[in-house]
């Protein structure tokens, strides 16, 4: 039968040899972060977007890398998927993007900060995170419709604002936002003209609109017009 | 209660149920918030509340065992606390850094990293009060007539939990490495000392509960913290999947993490081969009930809902979501809050000399909030594991998906209705125990407290 000094030397001896194996391994994983987390892109910028991200803090609402508060969206790869402006727009009036949902409190930064967080979260989206976020794996797989002139329209048509700023309200072919009508269709309903004066200012076109007026160049507003007076079908994918 | 010094533990205890009752009202606005209803935005936005209610639970939990200290260790030291008034003034310290960093979370004072928001000055003001707690218990072990492996087991734990929380003070501007440091305080607290603290005080109460011969308790209880490090301290892997760290984490992480449950189910093996092998009926049966309710509980909540999510393959998908939150809810309650209140139990009659052990509300506080917290986890669980199946496989969108998991706060508020009423029912039965007595210093069991109660009465 095991003995108290047998079970002690157990204690013992097992903690100190993982103890080593970790601090081990805690030296050889610093010797790598910098390589996979681009620390030589780490400006004076991104350094106070993560002290202000701290001191404001982002995490008690939001995850970056999947960890904080579960209210909120992941934002480790929020740059690439929103675009700087959409971004903008979200931290200077938190209720310019999303009207009327669950509420993101409202910091008053000034342009320095807003930038500075920008920085830090563009940099959080290019670090190496083995794979996270997931692909959603179950995702619908995009069905080519044949276009109105016989070419094939799939998801690589659509313009990259498109899919920053307008599927955060939008859904396209099922998938995006639910805050706005969906759009399949929409250039069966709507003729060019309208759509235009919609995305250049909604609020002129109906005195209530529910959309807000978006951060859209003339150049961005053409590419979405032209590709929206294409969705006459159901939708394309 | 044998020496005069050991009530000092009834005001870290009071502290205790002051700190989760204002816990669990915090709970509620984060529930009601989650459900559609953010009513106290302006007031109290999300994440305050979310750092608040957090940080209290941290507190109040390391209150509880600075009170499971400050009554076991003169008790198995065999002499009075070493210096008693240091104990008080080191708990007003505690709760004064603890006000000041909850009314500034109130005004956007945060140092937001998860579990570690209080503000960097206050946490210097924490680790000083800690040492002067490890500083009072030290001496009174040292200058004792015994040092027993209980005790140093539960020194131990409490000293390496003051010196990891050091790590967390790290500073950096890469968002990994602060990471990195942040679970060497979060992780191998929960998953490491602090099971040490844990192991410390059930074993205390399972030798005063049960009446089992010491050595086999004791030998076991190497036995259980040796498998807790075995596994815990290199299973801080499984927080390094994904933060940017190089890739055989999610070996290290994945093996090590797979086994960190045996250490938990050992300690329920342990407790319930303990209550059946001293088979002493002790007339204090809440306390058995906490004392086993809490080895059982925790196994449920970390060693199983924690294998739940820790193979890489799984956590790829459930990280940074709900199911994060079912985990640990259960997993704090079963492990930390039952035996802190066990501790409580245990401690109270013969701190005050009365018996409220024996009202009907002790029992059904147990039973209460222990339901309560079970249907508050299976809450989460479908929230959390719809969440993960529209979010991260379908891919539907964040927003879309909160709407679509609001009913199941719904859910969430009724347990948690049920939950805090238990909690309620605890803090009665505690308040109505009054406050101790002196006239009860000397008496070691139960037995010598009736007598003492019967010369109270006399007198
Ligand atoms: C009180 C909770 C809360 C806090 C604190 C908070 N946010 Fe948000 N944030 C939200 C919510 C909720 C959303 C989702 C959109 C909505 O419903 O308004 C959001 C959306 C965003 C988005 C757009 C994400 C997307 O995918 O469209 C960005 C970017 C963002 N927040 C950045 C920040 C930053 C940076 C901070 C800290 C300075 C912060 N947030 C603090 C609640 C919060
Ligand atoms: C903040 C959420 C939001 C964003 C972002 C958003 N929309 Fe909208 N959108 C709405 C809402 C809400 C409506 C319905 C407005 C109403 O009826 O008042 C709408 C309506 C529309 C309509 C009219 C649809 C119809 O059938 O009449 C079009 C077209 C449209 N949006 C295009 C876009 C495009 C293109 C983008 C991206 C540049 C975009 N929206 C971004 C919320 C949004
Ligand atoms: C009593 C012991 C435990 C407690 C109190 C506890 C508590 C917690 C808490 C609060 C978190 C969230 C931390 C954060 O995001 O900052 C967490 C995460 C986690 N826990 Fe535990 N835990 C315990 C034991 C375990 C065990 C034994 C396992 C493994 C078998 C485990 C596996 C995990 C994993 C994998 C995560 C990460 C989730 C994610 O972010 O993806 N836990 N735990
Ligand atoms: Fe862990």
């Amino acid at each position: 039968m095991l003995s108290k000094s047998a079970a002690r030397a157990f204690f013992l001896v097992g903690t100190a040899v993982c103890s080593l194996a970790f601090v081990g391994l805690t030296v050889d994983t610093f010797g790598r972060i910098p390589e996979q987390t681009h620390s030589a892109a780490i400006t004076p910028e991104v350094a106070r977007g993560k002290v202000l991200w701290e001191a404001s803090n982002c995490m008690g609402c939001h995850t970056i890398f999947g960890e904080g508060a579960y209210y909120a969206p992941e934002l480790t790869t929020v740059y690439e998927r929103r675009g700087p402006d959409f971004i903008r727009a979200m931290l200077r009036d938190p209720e310019a993007m999303y009207p009327g949902q669950r509420r993101m409190q409202n910091y008053h930064f000034d342009d320095r900060q807003i930038e500075d967080l920008l920085a830090f979260l563009k940099w959080s989206g290019a670090v190496d995170l083995n794979g996270f976020p997931p692909k959603p794996t179950l995702m619908p797989v995009a069905v080519p419709v044949p276009g109105k002139d016989g070419a094939v329209a799939t998801s690589i048509d659509r313009p990259q604002i498109f899919n920053q700023m307008c599927v955060a309200c939008h859904a396209l072919g099922g998938q995006g936002g639910a805050l706005g009508p969906a759009l399949d269709g929409v250039g069966m309903r709507r003729d060019a003209k309208y759509l235009h004066d919609w995305l250049t200012d909604p609020h002129a076109v109906k005195a209530d609109a529910r959309m807000p007026k978006l951060p859209l160049t003339p150049g961005q507003i053409d590419e979405l017009v032209a590709f929206l007076s294409h969705l006459k079908t159901g939708g394309t994918p | 209660m044998k020496y005069a010094s050991q009530k000092v533990a009834y005001w870290f205890f009071a502290t205790c149920m002051l700190l989760l009752g204002l816990q669990i009202v915090y709970g509620f606005i984060m529930a009601f918030a989650h459900a559609g209803f953010d009513v106290l935005h302006a007031v109290i936005p999300f994440h305050v509340a979310r750092a608040t209610h957090n940080n209290l639970l941290v507190v109040w939990l390391l209150c509880g065992f600075m009170g499971a200290a400050y009554f076991i260790i003169p008790e198995e030291a065999d002499r009075e606390l070493m210096w008693p008034t240091l104990a008080y003034v080191q708990l007003g310290a505690l709760v004064a850094v603890g006000v000041t960093a909850i009314a500034g979370f109130h005004v956007g004072w945060f140092e937001g990293r998860k579990f570690l928001e209080i503000p960097r000055p206050l946490d210097y003001l924490v680790v000083v009060d800690v040492l002067l707690f490890i500083a009072n218990i030290g001496a009174t072990m040292w200058y004792g007539r015994r040092v027993t492996t209980t005790s140093l087991v539960l020194f131990f734990g409490l000293f390496s939990a003051a010196l990891l929380y050091l790590p967390g003070l790290i500073d950096t501007p890469n968002q990994t490495e602060d990471s990195y440091w942040r679970w060497w305080v979060v992780h191998l607290w929960v998953e490491g000392v602090w099971e040490l603290i844990l192991g410390g005080i059930l074993s205390y109460l399972l030798l005063k509960l049960t009446g089992v011969d010491r050595e086999v308790v004791e030998k076991w209880l190497y036995v259980i913290v040796g498998f807790t490090f075995l596994s815990g301290i290199l299973g801080t892997g499984h927080h390094y999947y994904f933060i940017g760290t190089p890739r055989y984490w999610l070996w290290i992480g994945g093996v090590f993490g797979a086994i960190e449950p045996l250490a938990f189910l050992g300690m329920a093996i342990y407790a319930v081969a303990m209550a059946r092998l001293g088979g002493r009926n002790h007339p204090n049966s809440v306390a058995v009930l906490w004392t086993v309710g809490c080895a059982i509980m925790s196994f449920v909540g970390a060693g199983f809902l924690g294998f739940a999510h820790t193979l890489p393959q799984v956590n790829l998908y459930t990280h940074g979501t709900l199911v994060t939150a079912m985990h640990g809810h259960l997993a704090f309650w079963g492990a930390y809050a039952m035996i802190v209140l066990g501790i409580i139990t245990y401690a109270m009659p013969l701190m005050t000399g009365r018996k409220c052990y024996q009202a009907p509300s002790a029992a059904l506080a147990f039973w209460t909030s222990n339901i309560g917290m079970i249907a508050m986890t299976l809450a989460f669980a479908v929230a959390g594991v719809t969440q993960v199946y529209l979010e991260r496989r379908i891919g539907m969108d964040f927003v879309t998906v909160q709407k679509e998991i609001e009913v199941h706060f719904y859910g969430l508020i009724l347990a948690a209705g049920l939950f805090a009423s238990g909690v309620a029912m605890f803090i009665w039965n505690f308040v109505s125990y009054g406050l101790p007595v002196d006239a009860l210093v000397g008496a070691e069991m139960e037995i010598e407290v009736e007598e003492v109660q019967v010369r109270m009465v006399r007198s």
